[in-house]
């Protein structure tokens, strides 16, 4: 019998305020895989990561994470079972520094990573050590916010739209910070505008469409059928 | 003149210990107390009921501020808890129509039963001299108190886990729950810390001054004033407004008249958010 899977996602419904945005959305993610979620602004990809997150209004269906169920727990107990989030705002303390970020927060988990491997993996933070949160370039606020994220010990990591308003050359370096973790064995959630570069980070891909799965398959067979990516995607 | 400056950092440090209460509150709980001056007169009026039994000062004193921990905890589980179901602008709106309701309760009960009250404690009080002028031994014992109280709320929030987890919560509260922080539990903690440090004010006003049960509201307002002048989110902003603005407002005061002093006050707030609306000690960004 093959192992459950570590997140599992069953017809999960979420509001804002009376507006109704995930209609019934379904997915797994095993152990050790790196998944993403794609689909045009506004089709629902960040709204699943915050239900999963318990970070909207009201949400219904079942997350099942470890065997455990989390739909009714709020985000900080969630948080504190092994889901990491990075936000796309990276919820990063403005006005502290590097350093303070990712020291400030009390460890609640244990098997976190040591602010030490934080720097191997991030040189460029060990640099910016003493720089106030606001001043970081975009990348550098990702890599703290991740950096803050894997001292906490998750079992997964969620990254919402990681590459936004990054620069190309920050994009690339990210990609790889992430490829890194992969082979570490992290379980990694991704949503993403960029499809091609998701889907060559991932294994599998789910494919949003008005806040339901419209399609999904391993991310190597998304990659090389221009028609779905033509008719799902909004890419030639 | 320097013993007007005197006077006036005295009152400003008892200015400061209203202030940080609400900026921790607002910090922490997202809501702006407006009853948070009768916290402290509550305070003053127990530590006074107490000593009428027969008390010693001190533990009179300590009992006060532990009936304003008391009433800031009651406060927050129970009138509170509406205003604590919304997030952002919904809670900050709800919380100040319930702490102004509470504060009208307060102030009512407190003028219906002492309404000829005022706490003093009758203590004898030599002068000292400090720097060639003379002061009263409580207003530096008052001062004394405040600055302890502050070297205790200081070391609690850097070397303290709890402490850690409430400065991140303050920071940013979305991060600081998505590092496994549980915002409630800690609120309910600094709503009723915030109450004794509004206690310790009281109290200490009866020291080096008297306390009426009319001056809540005079409390909350000056509280208010230097909350937003030291920046709503800055602890260390607060303790340098209260002491600023206590200096103004003895030099006001003395020169001009106790109503000009309150408009100058207001003057000052009124500057500090268009020219600095983090606060006074906000980092520039």
């Amino acid at each position: 019998m093959p192992e459950a899977p570590l997140l599992s996602v069953s017809a999960l419904n979420a509001w804002y305020g009376e507006s109704h945005i995930l209609h019934g959305v379904s997915f797994e993610v095993p152990r050790g895989e790196v998944v993403t979620l794609l689909g045009r602004n506004g089709a629902g990809k960040t709204t699943t990561l915050k239900s999963v997150m318990g970070m909207v209004g009201r949400r219904e269906g079942s997350v099942r994470f470890g065997g455990k169920e989390l739909v009714a727990l709020p985000s900080n107990r969630i948080a504190r079972l092994g889901l990491a989030f990075c936000p796309e705002e990276r919820g990063i303390f403005a006005s502290l520094n590097v350093h303070e970020n990712l020291l400030l927060p009390p460890v609640v988990r244990a098997g976190g990573l040591p602010v030490g491997q934080v720097f191997d993996l991030f040189p460029n933070l060990k640099e910016r050590l003493s720089s106030q949160g606001t001043k970081l370039s975009g990348g550098e606020q990702q890599m703290l916010a991740i950096g803050r994220a894997l001292m906490g010990g998750p079992k997964v990591l969620m990254l919402d739209e990681p590459s936004t308003g990054l620069a190309p050359k920050a994009v690339a370096e990210l990609y790889r910070n992430l490829s890194t973790l992969k082979s570490g064995g992290l379980t990694i959630i991704v949503t993403e505008q960029q499809v091609a570069l998701a889907l060559s980070l991932t294994d599998r891909a789910y494919v949003l469409e008005q806040g339901a799965i419209r399609l999904s398959g391993r991310s190597a067979e998304l990659l090389g059928d221009p028609a779905i990516k033509k008719a799902y995607l909004g890419v030639a | 003149m320097t013993a007007i400056l005197f006077d006036g950092i005295v009152q400003g440090l008892q200015l400061s210990l209203l202030a940080v209460g609400i900026t921790l509150i607002y910090g922490l709980g997202g809501v702006l107390n407006l009853a948070h001056g009768q916290f402290a007169v509550a305070g003053g009026v127990a530590a006074a009921l107490l000593l009428q039994l027969g008390i010693s000062p001190v533990l009179a004193s300590l009992g006060g501020i532990a009936s304003a921990g008391v009433l800031g905890l009651i406060v927050d589980r129970t009138l509170m808890l509406p205003a604590y179901r919304y997030r952002g602008e919904e809670r900050l709106l709800l919380g100040l129509i319930l702490t102004l309701g509470f504060s009208f309760i307060v102030d009512g009960t407190l003028n219906w039963k002492f309404p000829e009250f005022s706490l003093t404690f009758r203590l004898p009080v030599p002068l000292m001299d400090v720097a060639g002028i003379p002061m009263r031994t409580a207003s530096l014992a008052a001062s004394l108190i405040a600055v302890l109280t502050f070297a205790g709320l200081f070391a609690f929030l850097r070397l303290t886990l709890l402490g850690k987890s409430i400065r991140s919560i303050i920071e940013n509260e979305v991060g600081a729950e998505l590092c496994g922080i549980d915002p409630s539990r800690t609120r309910t903690l600094i709503v009723c810390l915030a109450a004794m440090m509004a206690g310790v004010a009281g109290v200490t006003q009866g020291l080096f001054s008297s306390l009426g049960t009319e001056m809540g509201p005079e409390f909350t307002i000056l509280g208010l004033l230097v909350a937003v002048v030291g920046g709503v989110r800055s602890i260390n902003g607060t303790l340098a407004a209260g002491i600023l603005l206590g200096i103004v407002n003895a030099f006001a005061s003395h020169y001009v008249g106790a109503y000009v002093a309150y408009i100058i006050l207001l003057s000052f707030a009124m500057a500090t958010i268009l020219v600095r609306p983090a606060g006074l000690l906000a980092r520039f960004t």
